[in-house]
């Protein structure tokens, strides 16, 4: 495989990564019924904890699970009125994304003495794989530069599906997504499984934040999710229920965003890399309802 | 109304069985809020046998077999089962004792499979902690080949039709256990082909011991397929009978009694002849499925009349009703409908047949009657915001709304704190007064009224149907859809009764008896009082099919 | 118990809600008392924030006060509280219908962006130069905003979704029409060249910050205020956010609506840009519009004001004043000015959770729970 294309192929895993993630998350969360916009915000926090905790500690891989359990208690943020107080999810959501922006440039100046970006040449980040002595073999181009996470995203991906689909607590938390009502009268814990959801969508963007800030790059600026979560929910929305469409719609944005800065390269305005993700995930959006509008009966109005 | 004074025969004693019975409801009451649901009512399922529970709309059938599966809990009186005392207290517990229930509004997840569905909250497990799909997908074909339920297990709920779907609901009751499978007016979304196939399904259950609840309005089939029979009305039980043994004529006498309805004001008897303000020719309407809602249905209301579309709920109404108001969704009809003259085309919006003069008082008060958080005065707006009488000098006053919602309650007699308070904070009968207030007061010749004393109590009621007369008086032409037949016979002029998607019977004042009301609505002859052949639906894919 | 395969409304948790939560909703009930309960909030909110970033209220207060409305400040003030009420109108006018218009940055940028190449490429006399530029920019907004709704309405994709997909590309193009064909040569920053003197915005006070924009905008939110109480038109759009099905039933052109208030609201927007532009430093910027965070600001302004015109210009001033207070509280004892977007974030949590936002639960929003399968 030429080096070009290779290091394409990396770039397009290296994007993909943290959006998967938080689209896991958010499918999970799709799911049990629970529509969940704040993934822009817990990607942030995560993004943010990961490099407190590294700078703290010194260690990259503190700085990851403390990301996975600082999100996971943010998340709580949302679980708790969404659920227990049956509040508005989408204007939680916005709360907590804005909390978030906010927090984690408040707290840049007395964490790290600095505003804007933090980056230190003592801040640990996470080893790639070929440093690790992994990643080796024919498609060394492709994953020798990643972070260990990436084959982490790979493996939740397919855990999640599997789980998803063939466990009973998966089965489970799909019926509570479909008929809530119906779950209820089988007995099944509504609100219970609905909170799982949503905390284990936040265990899912605190490692997608540790991947931001420790995987490739090693700082943290503000906003530096800078639409990813957003894009996610949107995967979400793309993929519908099965876990490879939403992956596949991640892949899609990492591709739009690899393929923006190769053409960077030759001359392509950045602006237009920029838009490049949105506007393919809208187009793909409206195609997917338009082929599900002209489908002859079956599912109900969306 | 005063309970009719005919006699209820006591339980067939001779027929006690040696067993214990499968299940027993003795002395049930429950109230809901003012409404009294059942009445000290006492219900005894022997095993093997298929019991229909008969009765009217809000005759507390559907509240009984609740109590059975655990739904609610009653305020006075037991549940046996197996002769020993039982408390429910959720559909858990009763599926554990060996009770299912497929309701009418089905409770399956669209989308899941079928075998998913059915094993869902009681899962085969492998090792691995992975559901055993191979033993679900056995498990269903196995129930389904010997109960003559066969399903698709792989299949995906969400694109199965309704009969299909209605078979996985119960596969979803045996996987279970259910040795008393209570199943809640069943045939109401089947052909009769489909409902044919049931009963054969309902026998072969009930030979292995395990019993049937099947509750309904149909007595064609109760005579087909019950053993026993248990009439209620307005919460008592008022005969119980071996279905052998009985007749249709009987069952509706228990269903519907001798009641002696309070006639209101009544207005001055309308012409016989003269133009309709409003007309329905041979509408025939499918729903999404294909299945035929309205089949070829015609009628016709004058100026001045009160005309009443009486039937069970569920018998066509509700599509009559959107097709009529607009509020259909586009396509899938046929026939006519004429608004004083001009022909509705689907093109026409709501507001366009407003503005012709047609104004609707739903059934459905807070989802559509309503905008809950809204003020009293402003609910009382809607329709009439371009009145020129509200305008004050600087646009929509809200002082000139917050006056004519005053006089609107003060005319009809809603009860508020005050006309600002959100209509949410109204009783059921004054919310129903006050949508009432707002479409008879406009200028509209023709009012669609449905249901209008659902959940209201006995003096709203009067009061409503005082309101309705008085409108008919003033020269509107009304037409009520009521599955209340006392309501039908103190208001209307004619009736016409509907009967899974036809009009079976079409009944002058003087020939609308509760019997042969009561008769077209369950599906009997009113001539000859036997159970009317169930005619044959206009399906375009034949009758019976998957 | 109808016959018809309907889709089941709304299939929520069955639960019943606390009972605590029942006793709030009365209280919350009363007219007015929604938005005044948020203000407190925020104000007891900001007090135990600054509590707890080990910071005394009592000199971070009268900081953010004197930030605000101290020597030299206010104009700034005032002039702030434009983009901020102008981007609340955004939000506000569609989310009293009940849809979500999050695509305000885009609209921004691109109303501010036409703004400035219509006063660059069509020089134009006297009053025009102002107003059609301004015309230009409200147009851009509204043509932005307005695709969210047959999106909706005839693909089912929520305005949310769309309006704030087609956000970043606009922004984006803004940024790349402003570096080449627009863009001023020479100077290595992105901006345009400075727009022609005709059309500033005509200068209010002494420092030039306060302008014709502020009684604009001022103006516009009155002109909601009015028709959202006193025409048919805001009845209709308040009928349909309360419950739209209502409004369908009482022959309220639903849809139609839905557009017309997107438009709206992106027309907002897109001014609120060229206004931006049309005044100091009479330039577009590249990044400069959408960096101070109007957008959302504006946003949680509607959301603490439970969308009711006669409250959003409160708790705009509100915010305001905490966002620019918040920045003079900076310069004088070093708490970071991002603090004003903890609070916001923690007030909007909070008044979800605690308040009835009527109206919200009840519509649809994409990813449909439904499952009723039966008659």
């Amino acid at each position: 495989m030429s080096v070009l294309e290779a290091t394409f192929a990396a770039a397009v895993l290296t994007a993909t990564a943290p959006v998967a993630l938080a689209a896991l998350g958010g499918q999970v969360c799709a799911a049990a019924g629970v529509f969940n916009i704040a993934l822009e915000g817990q990607l942030l926090w995560g993004a943010f904890t990961a490099v407190l905790a590294s700078h703290l500690t010194g260690s990259a891989w503190w700085g990851v699970a403390c990301a996975v359990a600082a999100t996971t208690a943010y998340a709580a943020l949302l679980s708790v009125p969404a659920v227990t107080f049956r509040a508005d999810p989408i204007v939680v959501a916005v709360g907590v994304n804005l909390l978030a922006l906010g927090l984690t440039a408040f707290l840049m100046r007395p964490v790290f003495g600095v505003r804007g970006t933090y980056s230190s040449p003592d801040l640990a980040g996470l080893p790639t794989l070929a440093e690790l002595g992994l990643g080796g073999g024919p498609l060394a181009g492709i994953l020798g530069p990643q972070s260990p996470l990436v084959p982490v995203t790979a493996g939740l991906v397919a855990a999640a599906a599997w789980w998803l689909r063939r466990t009973r607590s998966g089965l489970r938390l799909r019926g509570i997504g479909e008929h809530p009502a119906a779950a209820e009268a089988l007995g099944l814990k509504v609100a219970a499984y609905r909170h799982g959801a949503v905390l284990g969508a936040g265990a899912l963007c605190g490692l997608a934040g540790a991947q931001l800030a420790l995987g490739n790059v090693t700082l943290f600026s503000e906003g530096m999710s800078a639409g990813r979560g957003w894009v996610a929910v949107v995967a979400v929305m793309l993929g519908g229920t099965r876990v490879a469409g939403v992956v596949a719609a991640c892949l899609l944005f990492g591709v739009a965003e690899a393929l923006g800065f190769r053409l960077q390269g030759e001359g392509l305005p950045q602006q237009a890399a920029d838009a490049a993700p949105y506007l393919i995930t809208l187009l793909a959006l409206v195609l997917v309802r338009v082929r599900d509008r002209l489908r002859p009966v079956g599912g109900g109005a969306s | 109304m005063p309970i009719p004074a005919s006699n209820i025969p006591a339980p067939d004693t001779a027929e006690a069985a040696p067993e214990p019975y499968a299940a027993e409801l003795v002395g049930i009451t429950k109230r809901f809020g003012a409404v009294l649901a059942n009445d000290g009512v006492d219900l005894a399922i022997a095993p093997g046998e298929v019991h229909a529970v008969v009765g009217e709309n809000g005759a507390g059938k559907t509240t009984l077999v609740s109590i059975l599966y655990g739904l609610h809990r009653p305020d006075a009186g037991h549940v046996l089962r197996r002769g020993v005392r039982v408390r429910f207290r959720s559909p858990a517990d009763a599926i554990a004792h060996g009770l299912g229930m497929v309701h009418q509004r089905f409770r399956l997840f669209p989308g899941l499979t079928v075998a998913e569905n059915v094993v869902i909250g009681a899962e085969p497990v492998r090792r691995t902690g992975a559901i055993d799909r191979a033993a679900a997908r056995r498990a269903v074909a196995e129930l389904g080949e010997r109960y003559g339920l066969q399903v698709d297990p792989a299949a995906r709920v969400g694109d199965l039709p309704v009969g299909v779907r209605q078979r996985v609901e119960i596969l979803k009751a045996l996987y279970r256990g259910a040795e008393i499978l209570i199943l809640d007016e069943p045939t109401a979304v089947l052909t009769p082909g489909e409902a044919e196939r049931l009963f054969s399904v309902l026998r072969t259950v009930t030979a292995t011991g395990a019993s049937v609840v099947l509750v309904t309005h149909r007595l064609a089939e109760v005579l087909a397929a019950s053993d026993r029979v248990t009439v209620l009305r307005q919460g008592r039980v008022t005969g119980r009978f071996r279905t052998a043994e009985t007749t249709a004529d009987e069952l509706v006498r228990a269903m519907i009694g001798r009641t002696v309805a309070a006639a209101p004001a009544r207005h001055a008897r309308p012409a016989d002849a003269g133009p309709y303000a409003l007309e329905v020719r041979d509408l025939t309407v499918r729903d999404p499925d294909g299945v035929v809602r309205l089949a070829g249905v015609s009628l016709g209301v004058r100026p001045g009349e009160i005309v009443g579309v009486a039937g069970v709920a569920g018998s066509g109404q509700r599509e009559l009703v959107d097709q009529i108001t607009g509020l259909a969704a586009a396509g899938h009809r046929s026939g006519t409908i004429r608004l004083l003259g001009t022909e509705l085309t689907e093109a026409d919006t709501v507001r366009r047949r407003r503005a012709l003069g047609l104004a609707y008082v739903p059934e459905d008060r807070h989802g559509r009657a309503v905008a809950p958080a809204m003020s009293l005065a402003e609910n009382l707006v809607m329709g009439d915001q371009r009145a020129r009488a509200l305008r004050g000098r600087f646009g929509l006053s809200a002082a000139a709304v917050r006056a004519r919602a005053r006089a609107l309650a003060e005319r009809f007699g809603v009860r508020a704190a005050s006309v600002d308070a959100p209509v949410a904070t109204l009783s059921g009968g004054n919310m129903q007064k006050a949508v009432l207030a707002r479409e008879l007061s406009r200028d509209a010749r023709v009012v669609v009224v449905e249901e209008p004393t659902q959940g209201v109590d006995v003096g709203a009621q009067e009061r409503i149907h005082a309101l309705l007369a008085e409108a008919a008086g003033a020269g509107r032409a009304i037409l009520l859809v009521s599955s209340e037949l006392g309501e039908l016979r103190a208001l209307a002029d004619r009736v016409y009764v509907l009967y899974a998607g036809r009009i079976t019977a079409e009944l002058a004042r003087e020939q609308a008896t509760e019997d042969r009301i009561g008769a077209a609505m369950t599906g009997t002859d009113p001539a000859t009082g036997r159970a009317a052949e169930p005619a044959a639906p206009i399906t375009g894919d034949g009758e019976g099919t998957p | 118990m109808t016959a018809g395969i309907r889709g089941a409304r709304r299939a929520d948790a069955p639960e019943r809600p606390p009972a605590l939560r029942a006793a709030w909703e009365r209280i919350v009930a009363a007219p007015g008392a929604a938005p005044v309960l948020a203000i407190a909030g925020t104000l007891v909110l900001t007090t135990v924030v600054l509590l707890a970033a080990g910071v005394s209220p009592a000199e971070a207060y009268p900081a953010i006060v004197r930030g605000a409305v101290g020597e030299g400040n206010l104009e700034y003030t005032v002039a702030n509280l434009v983009p901020t009420l102008g981007m609340a109108l955004a939000f506000a006018i569609p989310f009293r219908a009940g849809e979500f218009n999050l695509g305000g940055d885009g609209q921004l940028a691109l109303g501010g962006i036409a703004a400035a190449w219509l006063a660059l490429a069509v020089p134009l006399p006297g009053g025009l130069a102002v107003a059609a530029p301004l015309a230009a920019a409200a147009l851009a907004g509204a043509l932005l905003a307005g695709v969210a709704a047959p999106l909706r309405t005839r693909l089912g994709i929520p305005a949310i979704v769309s309006t704030l997909l087609l956000s970043t590309p606009a922004v984006a193009f803004a940024s790349y029409l402003v570096r080449f064909p627009l863009g001023e040569q020479g100077t290595g920053i992105a901006q345009t060249p400075p727009l022609p003197e005709a059309a500033h915005l005509p200068a209010l006070g002494g420092s030039g910050h306060v302008t014709l924009a502020v009684p604009l905008v001022l103006a516009l939110t009155a002109a909601w205020a009015y028709a959202d109480a006193r025409t048919v038109l805001g009845y209709e759009v308040r009928a349909t956010g309360a419950n739209r099905e209502f409004a369908r039933y009482g022959g309220v052109a639903v849809d139609r609506l839905a557009t017309a208030t997107l438009a709206l609201g992106g027309a907002c927007a897109g001014l609120v840009g060229g206004l931006i532009v049309l005044g100091p430093p009479y330039r577009f910027v590249d990044g400069a519009l959408t960096a101070p965070g109007h957008t959302f600001t504006g946003i949680a302004a509607v959301l603490l004001a439970a969308g009711r015109p006669a409250a959003v210009p409160v708790t705009v001033a509100l915010l305001t004043v905490l966002h620019v207070g918040g920045e003079g509280m900076e310069r004088e004892i070093g708490v970071p000015s991002s603090l004003t977007q903890v609070v916001e974030g923690l007030v909007i949590v909070l008044v979800a959770a605690f308040a009835t936002l009527r109206g919200l639960r009840d519509r649809g929003n994409g990813t449909a729970t439904a499952g009723e399968v039966g008659a």
